[in-house]
């Protein structure tokens, strides 16, 4: 059962979630609502995906996803793949880094799955580890699979091959 | 947790009374007027065939406790301690003292004032100093300091010599951190927050807002110091979220008889005679006032916390205290990287 559409715009909380060696990141609440619009909760919907772009913040390390981009012309999208050109979301991420001198930058992947609480499939895996290999980017790269349900986030870098599976990140009362 | 202790820092720089002229010109009127009170105050004695007292100053309040912050209203002052070795039976009637002083500064500003406390000269660019007048240990049978309380026509049971020791106050409320000097840097700084804080979120006038005093007093029940013990990095968020949560914890229901109910209530007595609360002439609606604005305040530190975001926290921050809180720019807070390149995708 989906929630009612008022409930939905208004409950949009960032998600947080914690690295393994306690460093954190953000998505920012509308990074989450521009996500969650793309969940495939109806048998039509397809999957959608795109980048994330934010900061590493000085001094705590943690880091903030304030940018995705969404399915653009010449991505493939089907019930059970999305296939991402890279044309226009590198653009996007150039665009991006260059108005911040630097400091906003490109930190992995999202799209979507059809299912409650989602899992890498093989394609997924071993495109990200492929990702990890060849991409340019700042230390680490974060996978996010938005499901009907949940969403997770998965981190590796060029040193780190092995996919990590982010906890989410408790607010302590 | 966002690092903000850089933004606390800045924060700090700008309240704190101390780096600014404004602090040179307070010291000059207090110059300025204990001259004009040696000068003076012989002919004063003479003309009302009292024996000459010759005063002696001490500092006190927060600019001896160096906890002094800037008013947002531009109304500096300072607190003078004017000790008159003569005893209390020798003036029974402590108004008279003040107004030998009155009358020795008469004339040097526009305003010259005897109030409860002091005796007040005021400044017309928005200074002020205050002349707290004592009886001094010396001449005092029981070896104490008495302060002079009262006003021209007051009732006579509200012209008092009251025991104070504004001293012996200073040293109590910062003997806790004998040997831990970065504690004690972080005790001043958290009080002067708290000032802040006061003067952004309260009305000044009346009892509105918790006193000064009162909240440096509080500080000294509830602060514990925050900071990375290897690197001595303070940690003032914590430390704040951990004080303003102790002081919550603090209100109590206590019976107000002048109110005739019980009322959420948190004391902060004095450490010297006369022991009393400061907080006792607010309402209990002042104080339930306090409590919900102190209850804001530990819950936005709380966000600031938990906020990931270096420029979201201080934007909450400043909220609270105001807009001497910077907020920087997103590029400011975040690391320059090298230009990125993503290849193309698939998933499934």
């Amino acid at each position: 059962m989906s929630l009612p559409m008022t409930n939905e715009t208004a409950t949009t909380e960032p998600l947080v979630f914690c690295q393994p060696d306690g460093r954190r990141i953000k998505l920012t609440a509308s990074v989450v609502a521009q996500l969650l619009r793309y969940a495939q909760h109806q048998l039509t919907d397809k999957e959608a995906g795109g980048v994330l772009i934010g900061r590493y913040l000085c001094d705590s390390d943690d880091i903030v996803v304030d940018q995705v981009t969404e399915p653009m012309p010449g991505d493939k999208r089907g019930r059970y793949f999305f296939h991402r050109a890279q044309k226009a979301h590198q653009h996007a991420i150039e665009q991006a880094w260059q108005a911040s001198q630097g400091t906003r930058t490109y930190l992995g992947e999202w799209h979507t799955h059809p299912e409650a609480n989602p899992t890498p499939s093989g394609v997924d895996t071993g495109d990200w580890r492929r990702k990890l290999q060849q991409d340019q980017y700042f230390e680490r790269l974060f996978f996010v699979i938005v499901g009907t349900q949940e969403v997770r986030v998965w981190c590796g870098s060029r040193k780190q091959a092995k996919l990590i599976s982010l906890q989410s990140h408790p607010v302590e009362s | 947790m966002a690092s903000v202790q850089k933004y606390f820092d800045s924060f700090h720089g700008k309240i704190r009374l101390g780096l600014f002229d404004e602090e040179d010109t307070l010291r000059d009127k207090r110059r300025i007027v204990r001259e004009k009170l040696l000068a003076n105050l012989p002919d004063v004695f003479k003309k009302h065939n009292e024996k000459n007292l010759v005063p002696t100053f001490r500092d006190q309040g927060s600019y001896a406790m160096r906890t002094g912050t800037r008013p947002l209203d531009g109304d500096f002052d300072i607190d003078q301690g004017v000790y008159f070795e003569t005893s209390t039976t020798d003036y029974p009637d402590p108004v008279v003292l003040k107004e030998r002083v009155y009358e020795a500064l008469n004339g040097h500003t526009k305003r010259v004032e005897i109030r409860r406390p002091c005796v007040t000269v005021f400044y017309k660019d928005g200074y002020h100093v205050d002349l707290a007048i004592y009886s001094c240990a010396a001449a005092n049978a029981d070896k104490k300091d008495y302060l002079a309380m009262g006003k021209v026509g007051s009732e006579e049971k509200y012209r008092v010599w009251q025991e104070s020791d504004p001293t012996t106050l200073t040293t109590k409320l910062f003997e806790r951190f004998d040997g831990d000097e970065t504690g004690r840097k972080q005790y001043r700084r958290a009080i002067r927050f708290m000032k802040r804080w006061k003067d952004v979120n309260f009305v000044s006038n009346g009892h509105s807002a918790p006193r000064g005093i009162g909240l440096t007093i509080n500080a000294n029940s509830y602060f514990q110091p925050r900071y990375n013990t290897t690197t001595f990095v303070l940690d003032d968020l914590t430390a704040l979220h951990e004080l303003s949560k102790e002081m919550l914890s603090a209100f109590t229901s206590t019976w107000v008889s002048t109110e005739w109910k019980f009322v959420r209530w948190l004391s902060a007595k004095l450490l010297v005679t006369p022991f009393n609360d400061v907080y006792e002439k607010m309402t209990s609606k002042q104080m339930e006032s306090f409590e919900t604005k102190l209850t804001e305040l530990r819950d936005t530190l709380k966000k600031a916390i938990d906020e990931v975001d270096t420029r979201k926290a201080c934007q909450l921050l400043r909220n609270v205290f105001g807009d001497d809180f910077e907020v920087p720019d997103e590029s400011e807070t975040a690391r320059a990287t090298p230009a990125p390149v993503s290849t193309h995708s698939q998933s499934a």
